[in-house]
């Protein structure tokens, strides 16, 4: 990674240090605005591709989704923290869409903020109704905190100079990338690979809904039916 | 093309930085519901690379592992929701700290004694002044409650 995006790593690292809970109001808007400026800084390090409006789309997306999840792991509630994910897979949807990957830019957004996190917010309704926990206001302990994400940022890094290889061009390409570029039959090729080549595995996605969902209800009544026979003894 | 190279790294860049991003939350957060947001966030930084290294190599692979992926998230969600509203019937609480205790059968417990208790200067109650000029409130400090 080049200087500034070292830089943009270091400020994102304390301003992730100052926003986490166990933390005030003011050291939260200062980490906030660190946050900002080391993603701005490590978008800004990373090397140009391809016409400047190209550019511009990739760096609003960009902000829009690690901003949105570093805000997620901030934020003290939980409605928020779900709401800041939803905002975070939008962005994500919109760089799978500039990656000419159409239907799973929908799909992302389809399965992901509609349904999974929607799903989420009914929990938190049911198990959180109103104010903040002591739980939300406080993180792990003093040491954990600072330790935790200096690994993160330790991952980051080394995230970022694995990927160098990538930029000397050391990896051969399978294509020479013109096929994907063809967005009128986008989704047949899509649907052609899915039920040919991957068929077993689409029956195989089938079975395992099916069997999330039978567990899911398991879990409910077995749960319930414990706590039952646990309490006549009490009786 | 060197351009194709540079665009993939950027995605791998941004993919990295969501997925150590929900790594650091899982690790920090305490709630059982935003620990895992937290790893669901951490397999959408994984699908944008893997998005990214599809349209390098021009193939539809790197697409369909996230259409799976989408699918197992799905069957997460339903099992670890399911699992959490259970957890909070038993416990009343979202805390993980809760079920530090939870082990197998027959071994010693382990119990992290230093897990934070609130501060005090948290607690920001309204004090009355002598002068008898009306406190400024802490907007947050009628939120905050203890226990359920």
């Amino acid at each position: 990674m080049s200087g500034g995006g070292t830089w943009g790593l270091i400020l994102l690292v304390t301003g992730l240090f100052l926003a986490i809970p166990h933390s005030t109001r003011r050291t939260r808007n200062a980490g906030g605005l660190l946050i900002t400026a080391g993603i701005v800084s490590i978008l800004y390090a990373l090397p140009r591709f391809g016409p400047w409006f190209e550019q511009l789309v990739f760096w609003a997306l960009a902000l829009l989704t690690v901003g949105a999840s570093a805000a997620a792991i901030s934020m003290r509630s939980p409605v928020y923290a779900a709401i800041w994910f939803a905002v975070s897979l939008l962005g994500t949807a919109g760089l799978l869409v500039q990656q000419h990957a159409q239907f799973v830019g929908v799909a992302t957004m389809v399965v992901y903020a509609g349904a999974i996190v929607v799903t989420f917010l009914f929990v938190v309704m049911l198990a959180q109704p109103e104010g903040h926990e002591t739980h939300d206001r406080l993180s792990w302990g003093r040491l954990a905190k600072p330790a935790s994400i200096l690994a993160g940022g330790t991952l980051m890094a080394l995230l970022g100079s694995a990927c160098g290889a990538v930029l000397n061009g050391d990896i051969p390409r399978a294509g020479d990338g013109q096929s994907l570029l063809d967005d009128s039959s986008e989704l047949a090729r899509l649907g052609n690979e899915l039920f040919s080549v991957h068929l077993l595995a689409v029956e195989l996605v089938g079975t395992l809904l099916l069997v999330a969902l039978v567990g899911a209800i398991a879990l409910m009544i077995h749960g319930r039916e414990r706590r039952a026979t646990r309490e006549v003894p009490d009786a | 093309m060197p351009e194709a190279s540079q665009q993939l790294f950027n995605y791998l860049i941004v993919g990295g930085l969501v997925f150590a991003l929900g790594t650091i939350g899982f690790i920090v957060r305490r709630n059982l519901i935003v620990m895992f947001l937290c790893a669901e966030m951490m397999l959408q930084g994984v699908s944008i690379s893997l998005v990214g290294w599809g349209r390098y190599h021009d193939r539809l692979g790197g697409q369909m592992l996230v259409l799976f992926m989408i699918a197992v998230a799905a069957c997460e969600a339903g099992v670890a929701l399911a699992l959490i509203v259970m957890l909070y019937q038993k416990s009343g609480k979202l805390d993980v700290t809760f079920w530090q205790g939870v082990r197998e059968e027959g071994r010693a417990a382990f119990v992290d004694r230093n897990v934070p208790r609130e501060l005090d200067r948290e607690d920001h109650w309204p004090r009355l002044t002598p002068a008898g000029i009306e406190p400024t409130l802490d907007e947050e400090a009628p939120l905050h409650r203890s226990r359920v």
